[in-house]
């Protein structure tokens, strides 16, 4: 256990280099509250959710850094595949806990100043992110678990089969979103079956279970990956 | 005692290209010991094996009893510092400070002594320095992590020579006082002779040579001197090469000299050299085939 939080420790190190990315969001995101307040009249209740969006995406790349570029090193100081991938994932979780109390945070905020006085919704996301403080914060860390998770397979896999491998991939992953959009669209059942059946807790499970899923993907690629 | 290495029969094949070919040696705990041979040897190949980086096609590891592969005890005590070592992008002060966590026996005093021995910048990111001095990242981490298994592959890759000499003047210095096991893959083999208790040459993946160096040193000589003497001394004996210009000859004789040797050279005015280490292992790595130099018995393995 102690050889994972001293990788989790070793992730931490490259944490400052993603300071001018969350510092470029926050930016992006002030800019944007101030072209609203100037445009007029404000369009109330509009809603903003790339912001969100952004996260998400930052997230999965953040998630294709570790094994990419802390691995080798990691290899060099006797630290095993297996510590490896489970201190990156615990580490990812820390994050993703973190992030998902900043997002809990700003949806208060916003909840709290009626829109950023604006009546804007950026953190407020229709039936995704609109329960309670507490199911906001577990479906945003989930969500951001998932989105680690499936970077850091992404690059365990380009580590493994480097290019051919990460297209063979990409290929998989196109295939099962066309069998989905297939089976929704001649059957219909998937958005009756996510917005009338599940409820935000039953999606936020989904999340979950599909990120350990991703986790467990990874971690059987990374078991042969060679440096 | 266990061995601190143990190569039992290591293949490594790459696409039909085999890289390792049944390789078997011992490596006892507490010593070091050079492993030489020429580009595409298979060195850098069996060190990756040997740190659990690659997988054999065939054959066992063991390090300190247990697989490198599944034992994660066994990593622990291990360090592998390659010639083109990658690290994180992150400044020299905080790549040595992460490497510190993961070595319990992590001297702070000697990577501070050695990071102002080569000048290393500390606040300056890894990935701007010149090769050398990421070597010296390399060599610094290496020895200051005092592994029980320290496997250094072409370590000084960039190095000027005062840096070179100060690796090896630190390695032993250190040594003396923690003594391991320490594997070092060099084509710098009359520069780091010196340092080595044992030598393992391979030659296109098949083990030519593991023996003691010093059962190495001595085990030929270079006869020179004019023909006719030349010729008698070295008459009945093994030669393994032979040159002559105009009146004069030099001859390579294998095997020890003794003191009545020495003295009848002495009187047919000859000169002795042995060869040195980096000329042995020409010999043993350089020839088409391959055969080890015949002074050196000790556990000798023929391709």
């Amino acid at each position: 256990m102690s050889t994972w939080i001293r990788v989790a420790r070793y992730q931490l190190t490259a944490l400052p280099g993603y300071l001018g990315l969350v510092l470029s969001w926050v930016l992006v995101f002030l800019a944007s509250l101030v072209r609203a307040a100037a445009s007029a009249p404000p369009r109330p209740g509009e809603a903003i959710h790339y912001f969100v969006s952004i996260i998400c995406v930052f997230f999965l790349l953040a998630g294709a850094q570790g094994p990419a570029r802390q691995l080798p090193f990691a290899l060099a100081l006797g630290v095993s595949r297996r510590s490896f991938y489970a201190g990156t994932a615990l580490f990812a979780g820390a994050i993703a806990a973190v992030a998902a109390l900043g997002v809990t945070v700003l949806q208060l905020i916003e909840r709290a100043t009626g829109g950023w006085g604006l009546n804007l919704h950026y953190f407020r996301v229709p039936y995704l992110l609109a329960g309670p403080w507490y199911l906001t914060w577990l479906t945003s860390f989930a969500g951001l678990t998932l989105m680690l998770a499936w970077g850091m397979w992404f690059a365990t896999i380009y580590r493994r089969w480097n290019l051919p491998g990460l297209l063979a991939f990409i290929a998989a992953q196109a295939l099962a979103l066309l069998a989905i959009y297939w089976a929704h669209h001649w059957h219909g059942w998937l958005v009756s079956f996510v917005v009338g059946t599940l409820t935000i807790g039953g999606l936020t499970g989904l999340l979950a279970a599909l990120a350990l899923a991703l986790l467990a993907g990874g971690y059987a690629t990374m078991r042969r990956i060679t440096v | 005692m266990t061995p601190a290495i143990s190569v039992a029969g290591l293949t490594r094949r790459y696409r039909g290209q085999l890289a390792l070919d049944q390789v078997t040696f011992n490596l006892e705990p507490g010593s070091i010991t050079g492993l030489l041979g020429r580009n595409g040897a298979g060195k850098t190949t069996l060190l990756r094996i040997v740190a659990g980086h690659e997988f054999a096609s065939a054959g066992t590891v063991t390090v300190l009893g247990a697989s490198p592969a599944r034992d994660e005890a066994v990593l622990r005590q291990m360090i592998f510092i390659r010639e083109d070592q990658a690290y994180p992008d992150l400044r020299v002060r905080q790549v040595v400070r992460a490497a510190s966590w993961f070595y319990p026996n992590w001297s702070h005093e000697l990577a501070g002594a050695l990071l102002d021995a080569f000048g290393l910048p500390c606040g300056r990111k890894v990935r701007n320095l010149s090769r050398g001095m990421r070597s010296a990242v390399g060599i610094v981490i290496g020895l200051a992590a005092r592994a029980e298994v320290t496997l250094f592959d072409e370590p000084y890759a960039g190095l000027d020579p005062v840096s070179r000499q100060l690796f090896y003047d630190r390695l032993l210095a250190d040594y003396a006082e923690y003594p391991r096991t320490v594997l070092l893959s060099t084509h710098l083999i009359d520069e780091a002779a010196g340092l080595f208790e044992r030598v393992v040459v391979l030659h296109r993946g098949r083990l030519v040579l593991n023996t003691a160096a010093d059962d190495l040193r001595g085990a030929a000589t270079s006869v020179s001197g004019p023909v006719i003497a030349v010729e008698q001394f070295t008459a009945g004996r093994p030669v393994w090469d032979s040159r002559r210009v105009a009146s004069q000859q030099s001859a390579v004789v294998a095997g020890a000299l003794d003191e009545t040797d020495r003295a009848r050279a002495a009187a047919l005015h000859l000169h002795l050299e042995p060869l040195t280490l980096q000329q042995l292992v020409v010999r043993a790595a350089g020839t088409p085939a391959a055969s080890p130099p015949e002074g050196a018995s000790a556990e000798r393995t023929s391709a």
